[in-house]
């Protein structure tokens, strides 16, 4: 890759993409959290000018947002344009260009898919009678192999491809890596519902007035979608309350 | 002692939810563990984890949005279901959970908003690289501060509102998660939306559903 960058400023700004989120704000977003991450290649970079190192310091503080996991693309594509000496105006660019795609290729792939798919794994295993703890350490492995890979492999992209990054990404073809986990996931939650439905455990325990009311809250799921979710939880806060009120006063 | 222990685990918890790292060890399921172990009691922790983890299935820490706060929920919720000493416990607990978890991610924008107006952007001054590391890890100490008071002050008013809760319950422990399974289930219509819908995904669906009943039959 570069001729000026070290393994050092590498594997640091590696390091420190773990912590881009850090200073999340509504105005730049992920804007200082860049210029955080970018800061040891930078300094090695241009060290020893002190305006080209206020200048390149300015441009990374920007408005930037990406999917964290992906946010590496950016970064390590960034680090190469800056070791190769690209002009401000092609950094500038490029990281507009980038953290759109980046953004929506990640929350599809990983908040869409990823997680809720391990998270209903885990609950599946658990609501089948896997010990708890066993169910945990089963998420947190399988999630963070995916999580910690595809943070390496967009890093790896980016540093190696630099400003030609999208073909590498267009190639790996993430759209339909995400449409297959879904439906891998959609058998996974096939499984925890079925689970939920029959464990002795769940919701055959407690009876089959439970599993009309609990039919009918998926089913206001899945035609109001993300709209249900308060009123559901509302509705079971309030009743636990109205009951634990009751209680109280008898 | 026990009190800043879970402040102290809320805060590190809260770090990941968003600004470090992201393992997701913040997701309510691991979070249960974590706090029943500290607690004494880790079964109860991840049945409580289970159950957020269950209505969280949707809520994801995605950048500008707005989220119920899994892990002070959680640790709010384990913490009262362990002094509880009524049937009334679980659900109490969970409620409260849910509920903190609201407050707690409002903190989470209020924070934002803050950060917007103390890190360093272009236009503003001349920060220098020590600024901009200041300002960055000063950002992440600052949400470690706002997970543990939240975490703190949760606790106590779980503890509170599970301890005031003494008389009758009219559910049964099975009754009860019965009831709670309900709110959960909604997620899980969600999540099926959010995967397609029943209508594109139907024979995936049914045959996962087929093998949790074989599942849950016979394993």
């Amino acid at each position: 890759m570069s001729t000026v960058l070290g393994r050092r400023e590498t594997i640091s700004a590696f390091m420190r993409s773990f912590l881009i989120q850090g200073s999340w704000n509504y105005h730049t977003m992920l804007g200082s959290g860049f210029a955080f991450s970018m800061l040891p290649a930078l300094e090695k970079l241009y060290g020893s000018e002190p305006e080209a190192m206020e200048a390149s310091l300015e441009r990374h503080l920007e408005h930037f947002n990406a999917h964290p996991y992906l946010a590496g693309v950016a970064l390590g594509a960034a680090l190469r344009l800056e070791s190769e000496g690209a002009d401000p105006e092609t950094v500038r660019r490029f990281k507009l260009a980038v953290r759109a795609p980046l953004g929506s290729l990640g929350d599809g792939l990983v908040w869409a898919a990823w997680l809720p798919g391990t998270s209903v794994l885990a609950l599946a295993l658990y609501w089948l009678g896997l010990p708890g703890w066993w169910a945990a350490l089963v998420f947190l492995l399988v999630y963070n192999f995916g999580h910690i890979a595809l943070r390496y492999w967009g890093f790896r992209v980016g540093l190696s491809e630099g400003r030609m990054v999208g073909r590498r990404l267009e190639q790996a073809n993430l759209v339909m890596w995400t449409a297959r986990l879904k439906a891998v996931v959609t058998v996974l939650l096939g499984i925890l519902v079925g689970a939920l439905l029959a464990g002795s455990n769940g919701l055959a325990g407690a009876g089959i007035v439970w599993v009309v009311l609990a039919t009918c809250a998926f089913l206001a799921g899945l035609l109001v979608g993300h709209h249900a979710w308060r009123p559901a939880a509302a509705t079971v806060v309030a009743v636990i309350g109205i009951l634990a009120a009751l209680g109280v006063l008898t | 002692m026990e009190i800043v222990q879970l402040s102290l685990l809320g805060g590190l918890l809260a770090l990941d939810g968003t600004s470090v790292g992201q393992f997701m060890v913040s997701r309510p399921l691991i979070a249960g563990l974590a706090v029943g172990w500290v607690l004494g009691d880790p079964v109860l922790g991840v049945a409580v984890g289970a159950i957020l983890e269950l209505y969280l299935l949707v809520s994801f820490p995605t950048g500008g949005s707005r989220f119920p706060e899994g892990a002070t929920a959680t640790v709010v919720a384990v913490s009262a279901a362990v002094v509880a000493d009524s049937p009334a416990g679980l659900p109490l607990a969970v409620a409260v959970g849910l509920v903190w978890g609201q407050l707690a991610g409002f903190s989470v924008t209020l924070m934002r908003q803050l950060n917007s107006r103390v890190v360093p952007e272009p236009g503003r001054g001349h920060p220098g690289a020590g600024g901009i590391v200041t300002a960055h890890l000063g950002a992440v100490a600052m949400d470690f501060a706002r997970g543990a008071v939240v975490t703190l002050l949760g606790v106590l008013a779980g503890r509170a509102v599970v301890g005031a809760v003494h008389g009758p319950w009219a559910l049964s422990p099975a009754d009860s998660v019965g009831l709670l399974l309900v709110g959960g289930s909604a997620s899980m219509g969600i999540l099926l939306r959010d995967l397609g819908g029943f209508r594109k995904r139907k024979t995936l669906f049914v045959a996962g559903m087929a093998l949790g009943i074989l599942g849950a039959r016979f394993l």
